[in-house]
C-alpha cells in the first residue's frame, strides 16, 4: 500500500516537474515574443513620427503655393472672384 | 542454503571459491581504516568551509561577478515631444539618429583606405579626421547626429574603436518660417530659443530603464526588477497656424526686399481666444542648419526690439478722452499753424490741418490735436491706462526673452513728455505689446491675455474703456484706410478694416537720427472684429519712409489672406480699390 502510494506521488511529481520545465519554457518564448512586438511597436511608432514629419515637409505652403503656380498655372484668389456661400444663402 | 551456493563464484582459472580467497584472510592494521577516514572527513570539512567562505562572506562580490554575466541593464530612452501647429501640422520632432564616435588608440592602426572612406561618408577631409583622432583623450566624438542609414555604413567599415551611439536629432520642417516661434535644441536634444526653451519642462522625456536576464543569443529572456517606465516627452500644440504663418512672412518678406529694409516683423493675434495666430521676424535662420548664426537673425525682434510707437499710440490717448467723458468724437480742437509750443519744446505736425473734430485727428494722424487732449488730462490716469495696457509691465507670454518696454512713472512726467507721450514718442514698447494693446478696441473694451498655446475656451477679458468708447475708436481707425486718412494702402476689398499707422524716427545713442521705423497695428472686419495684424519695417530705404505706403500694404496683403483662410464672411462690398496716395502722417 506505502509502495503504491510512493510509486504515485513519484509519478506526480516528476509530472510537476516536467510542466514546470514546461511553462518555463514557454514563459521565456512568450516573454521573447513580447519583447519583439514591443521592438516592433518602438519600430512602428518611429516610423509613424518619421512619416509625419515627411508628412509636414511635403504638405508645407511654401511647397503648395511653388507647385500650385508653376506645375498647374494657378493664380492667387482674390475677393473679387470668391462667392461667398452663407447658410441663408445655401437654403 | 541453496541460495548461499548459488552466490558462491570461482575465481577464474583458478578454482578458489570468492569469499574463501587468501587474500581476503588478511588481517589489515586498524589504523590505516582510520586513516582513510580522517582524511575524508578532514576532505569533507575543507568542502564545508569553502563552502561557508564563499556562501557566507563572498557572497556579494560572487552574486555581482554572477550578474554581469547574464543580467544587463538596459536604458529606454524617452524621446522628446513633438510640436504641432494648430492643426496638427508638425513643426518640431525628434528622429533617432546616431553619434559616431572612436577611441583613438584603437584607431591608430586602422588601415589607410578604411579611414579615407571614413571621412568620406562622414563628410569630412582625411586631415580633419586624423586631426580628430590625433588626441591625447581616451573617447573622441567623430560626429554626432549621423543619419541611421550612414551610421551603418559606418559600422559597416568595421574599423576596430569606432563605434556609434543612439541619440536624437530635432528636424524643423517648416524651416525658417516658424524659426522663431519654435525655436531649436542644441546636440543634447535641450531647448535652447523660442518655445524649445519657454517649455523644456514639459517637452523633455525621461529616460528610464530596466535590468533583464539575457541568453548566450543575447536575446532577453526575463526582466529581474521593475522596469522603470520613459516617459516620452508631452506633445505641444502651438495656437500658431502655419498657413497664416507662411501668409504672414511671405508678405513680410516681399516688402524687405521691395524697400530694401534691415527687417521687419508681423504678428497675427485671434481676438476672441487671445491665441498668436503667427509670429514672423526677418531675417530669419533656418534651424535645421545652425552653421553660421548671426545675432541679427536670431533676434525676435517682434517680442524684443522695443521701438518708440509713434502715432499708434493715439487712439489710446482719445479713447481715454472719450471715456472719460472729456471729449466726444465732434468736439473740435483747432491744429493751426502746425505747431505748438510747449515749456521750451515745440511740436510739429507734417501737414498744416487747421481745426479738427476728433475723429479727424485720428484720421489725419495729428500730434498737435492728440496732445492738446492729451494735456486736459491728469497723467497719472493716463499712465493707469497704457499700464493696464501691458505698456512697460513685464509680459507674461511664456516666451523667452519678451522684454518689458520702457514708460516713466507719471510722477516725473513733463508737459512736454505727456504731450509726446499721448502720440507715441518718450515710450518703448514691443510689436507684440502694441499688437495686444488694440484688443480693447477689436474686443469692445476689454483685453485678455495673450498665448502661445492652443486653447478653444473663449476669456474672459478685464474692462479697459467702455464698449460705447471702443465702438466710437473702432470707427475713426476705419476712417485712417479710407479716402483721407493716412493709410489707404491698407484697405482690402469685402472687408471694413481699421487700424493704425505709427512712424518712427529711431534713437540711436540717446538722440533722434535719419532712420525710421514704420508700424501698422489692425483689425477686421470692424463690425466684428476676427484678427488683429500687426506689422512692422524696420528702416525702409526704397519707396518713401512713412507707415502708409509701406507698411499699409503689407497688412493689407497679411489681413485680406488670412481673413480668406479663417473663412470669415464679408462685412462689405467687393469693390476695387482706387489706389490713393493718402495724407502724410506727423512724426
Amino acid at each position: 500500500m506505502g509502495t503504491r502510494l510512493n510509486i504515485l506521488l513519484g509519478i506526480i511529481l516528476v509530472a510537476c516537474a516536467l510542466s514546470l520545465i514546461n511553462a518555463q519554457y514557454q514563459a521565456r518564448s512568450l516573454f521573447i515574443e513580447l519583447e519583439r512586438t514591443q521592438t516592433q511597436s518602438k519600430q512602428f511608432e518611429l516610423q509613424w513620427t518619421q512619416l509625419k514629419l515627411d508628412q509636414s515637409t511635403y504638405g508645407k505652403h511654401s511647397r503648395i503655393e511653388a507647385v500650385a503656380e508653376k506645375e498647374l498655372n494657378m493664380t492667387p484668389l482674390t475677393a473679387d472672384r470668391t462667392q461667398y456661400l452663407t447658410a441663408e444663402v445655401v437654403k | 542454503m541453496s541460495r548461499q551456493n548459488n552466490n558462491q563464484r570461482t575465481a577464474a582459472g583458478r578454482g578458489v571459491s570468492f569469499s574463501s580467497s587468501p587474500v581476503l584472510e588478511v588481517r589489515l592494521p586498524v589504523w590505516r581504516s582510520r586513516l582513510v577516514l580522517f582524511f575524508l572527513f578532514g576532505a569533507f570539512f575543507a568542502l564545508m568551509g569553502r563552502a561557508l567562505f564563499l556562501q557566507g562572506m563572498n557572497t556579494e562580490f560572487l552574486q555581482k561577478q554572477g550578474a554581469t554575466r547574464y543580467a544587463r541593464t538596459i536604458e529606454l530612452p524617452a524621446t522628446r515631444g513633438k510640436i504641432t501647429d494648430r492643426n496638427g501640422q508638425v513643426l518640431a520632432s525628434s528622429i533617432p539618429v546616431k553619434a559616431v564616435s572612436a577611441f583613438p588608440e584603437d584607431v591608430a592602426d586602422a588601415p589607410k583606405e578604411k579611414l579615407v572612406e571614413l571621412a568620406r561618408l562622414l563628410d569630412m577631409s582625411e586631415a580633419d579626421l586624423r586631426k580628430k583622432l590625433d588626441s591625447d583623450r581616451q573617447f573622441v566624438y567623430l560626429k554626432r547626429q549621423v543619419e541611421q542609414d550612414i551610421a551603418d555604413k559606418v559600422l559597416a567599415l568595421n574599423i576596430p574603436g569606432v563605434e556609434t551611439r543612439k541619440e536624437y536629432k530635432r528636424f524643423y520642417p517648416e524651416g525658417e518660417v516658424m524659426a522663431h516661434v519654435v525655436g531649436f535644441t542644441n546636440v543634447e536634444d535641450k531647448g535652447q530659443e523660442g518655445i524649445e526653451l519657454a517649455s523644456e519642462q514639459s517637452l523633455a522625456g525621461k529616460t528610464g530603464s530596466r535590468r533583464v536576464i539575457k541568453d548566450r543569443l543575447g536575446r532577453i529572456v526575463e526582466d529581474i526588477e521593475s522596469v522603470r517606465v520613459p516617459h516620452d516627452g508631452k506633445d505641444l500644440k502651438l495656437s500658431v497656424d502655419s498657413k497664416i504663418q507662411y501668409i504672414a512672412y511671405t508678405h513680410v518678406k516681399e516688402a524687405i526686399e521691395k524697400h530694401k529694409a534691415k527687417a521687419g516683423g508681423a504678428i497675427v493675434l485671434d481676438v476672441h481666444t487671445g491665441e498668436v495666430l503667427a509670429l514672423v521676424n526677418l531675417p530669419t535662420y533656418n534651424p535645421n542648419d545652425r552653421a553660421n548664426l548671426t545675432g541679427a537673425q536670431l533676434r525676435n525682434r517682434v517680442m524684443t526690439d522695443t521701438f518708440e510707437p509713434g502715432s499708434t499710440m493715439k487712439p489710446f490717448t482719445v479713447a481715454l478722452a472719450l471715456d472719460t467723458k472729456r471729449v466726444t468724437p465732434d468736439t473740435v480742437f483747432q491744429t493751426a499753424p502746425g505747431a505748438m509750443t510747449i515749456g521750451s519744446a515745440t511740436i510739429h505736425d507734417a501737414h498744416k490741418q487747421g481745426a479738427l473734430t476728433v475723429a479727424q485727428v485720428i484720421q489725419k494722424s495729428s500730434n498737435i490735436g492728440t496732445a492738446k487732449i492729451a494735456l486736459q488730462m491728469p497723467p497719472q490716469e493716463m499712465w493707469e491706462m497704457f499700464t493696464s495696457l501691458g505698456l512697460g509691465q513685464q509680459p507674461k507670454f511664456g516666451f523667452p526673452g519678451a522684454v518689458a518696454g520702457r514708460m516713466k512713472s507719471y510722477k516725473t512726467w513733463r508737459p512736454i513728455e505727456q504731450a509726446t507721450m499721448s502720440y507715441g514718442h518718450g515710450l518703448s514698447v514691443s510689436l507684440i505689446q502694441i499688437a495686444r494693446a488694440y484688443m480693447i478696441f477689436a474686443r469692445n473694451g476689454d483685453t485678455i491675455p495673450l498665448t502661445f498655446q492652443q486653447s478653444s475656451e473663449i476669456q474672459l477679458g478685464t474692462r479697459i474703456i467702455s464698449e460705447k468708447t471702443a465702438t466710437q475708436v473702432r470707427e475713426m481707425l476705419e476712417t485712417v484706410t479710407l479716402p483721407g486718412g493716412t493709410a489707404p494702402q491698407a484697405r482690402i476689398p469685402g472687408y471694413r478694416v481699421g487700424g493704425k499707422t505709427g512712424t518712427a524716427h529711431k534713437v540711436e545713442e540717446g538722440r533722434y537720427v535719419n532712420k525710421y521705423l514704420v508700424d501698422f497695428v489692425g483689425f477686421a472686419p470692424v463690425s466684428n472684429p476676427r484678427v488683429i495684424v500687426a506689422v512692422m519695417i524696420d528702416e525702409p530705404t526704397v519707396g518713401g519712409h512713412f507707415a502708409g505706403p509701406v507698411a499699409g500694404p503689407v497688412f493689407a496683403a497679411i489681413m485680406q489672406n488670412v481673413l480668406r483662410s479663417l473663412n470669415v464672411v464679408p462685412d462689405s462690398s467687393v469693390m476695387n480699390i482706387i489706389p490713393d496716395e493718402g495724407v502724410p502722417e506727423s512724426l
